[in-house]
């Protein structure tokens, strides 16, 4: 029985050792609040997109980095009209309301961002935190085969 | 000395817009808690149908031996945005019905307007005044041939020499060329 205990004892304190880094399992992120971005007829002049979204981080400086891939070749940030490609841009700002940020190079992380977000979908504090802006410029646009284009861009948030 | 004007129609006049297309692309996507979080958005971006005609210059016919006809070619640049850089182009004069002619006061004189399709040529298709011809293409890559080839049609403008003996001596005959271009 002394040893049925003592195994006991032993798992018992092994469980609470692997739950123990309560700050690791903690640094986590989420994004949320993302929506689809239409340039609409570009006839000319640069068409800039703007939309605010939720850029959660829980560690203890709130802090994340943000990374982006386009659907072009290579993770380009281009769109698609069969074989024709239209080029944008892609910024980021760790605040709300911005129309313009840094600029996003495809798969490579901005680092350094932080967030004032108190909820992970920002169901509470503030509504946004983060600002995606996208860019087609119009030297872009004047130089495209005419069609529709469309594409995907994916963002991914890591905790720093 | 007769002198021709040139008018050119860039991409705003001449743009056959298309309907802004409907929305098409992936919806987008929140993230999830974790370690890391992805989302996504969808894009969506219509481009108008566009030509573009430019580095047109003026034509001068001076002291032209009337026993010679004059001709005159020019190097232009024709883009087009459309799948088959296709495009029509329309030219019209400025005389009486868009006549091809020059004038001083009530005293006319024709000339002819020819087109080719490609860059560094002396003739190509008669034109008729306000009548496409049609079925032309480009080799321009850019607006403006910024990049790529240079020019990629010739324009070129004519006088007979029945056409300059009818010219009264020491008289300045001026009108105004006017070219459109559509895309196709």
């Amino acid at each position: 029985m002394s040893v049925r205990y003592g195994l006991a004892a032993l798992c018992a304190c092994a469980i609470a050792l692997c739950g123990s880094p309560a700050s690791a399992a903690s640094n986590n992120v989420r994004i949320t609040g993302l929506t689809d971005v239409a340039f609409g007829s570009l006839t000319g002049g640069d068409v800039v997109r703007a939309q605010n979204l939720c850029a959660y981080s829980s560690t203890a400086t709130q802090g994340y980095r943000v990374t982006a891939t386009g659907s072009g070749s290579a993770g380009a940030f281009t769109l698609a009209n069969g074989g024709s490609a239209l080029a944008y841009e892609v910024q980021w700002s760790s605040a709300s309301g911005q129309t313009s940020g840094a600029n996003l190079a495809p798969s490579i992380a901005l680092t350094g961002q932080a967030s004032a977000a108190t909820q992970q979908q920002c169901n509470s504090g503030p509504a946004t935190t983060a600002s995606l802006i996208l860019i087609v410029r119009g030297t872009a646009a004047a130089a495209a085969s005419g069609g529709s284009y469309s594409g995907t861009l994916t963002l991914i948030l890591g905790p720093e | 000395m007769a002198m021709l004007q040139m008018k050119r129609f860039g991409a705003a006049g001449v743009a056959a817009l298309l309907a802004c297309s409907s929305f098409a692309a992936q919806a987008a996507t929140d993230g999830t808690m974790g370690a890391t979080s992805q989302g996504s958005v969808g894009i969506s971006a219509s481009v108008p149908s566009r030509v573009q005609i430019s580095k047109l210059t003026d034509v001068a016919f001076a002291r032209q031996d009337p026993g010679t006809a004059a001709s005159n070619a020019q190097n232009v640049c024709v883009f087009s945005n459309t799948a088959t850089k296709g495009y029509n182009i329309k030219a019209t004069g400025s005389g009486s019905s868009s006549a091809f002619t020059l004038a001083n006061g009530s005293l006319t004189v024709p000339y002819t307007v020819q087109w080719a399709q490609t860059t560094g040529q002396t003739s190509g298709t008669s034109l008729t005044t306000n009548v496409a011809l049609t079925g032309q293409t480009s080799l321009a890559t850019t607006p403006g041939c910024s990049s790529g080839v240079a020019t990629s049609a010739s324009l070129v403008v004519q006088m007979s020499t029945t056409a300059l003996q009818s010219m009264q001596s020491s008289t300045n005959y001026t009108g105004t060329l006017t070219l459109l271009v559509g895309p196709e």
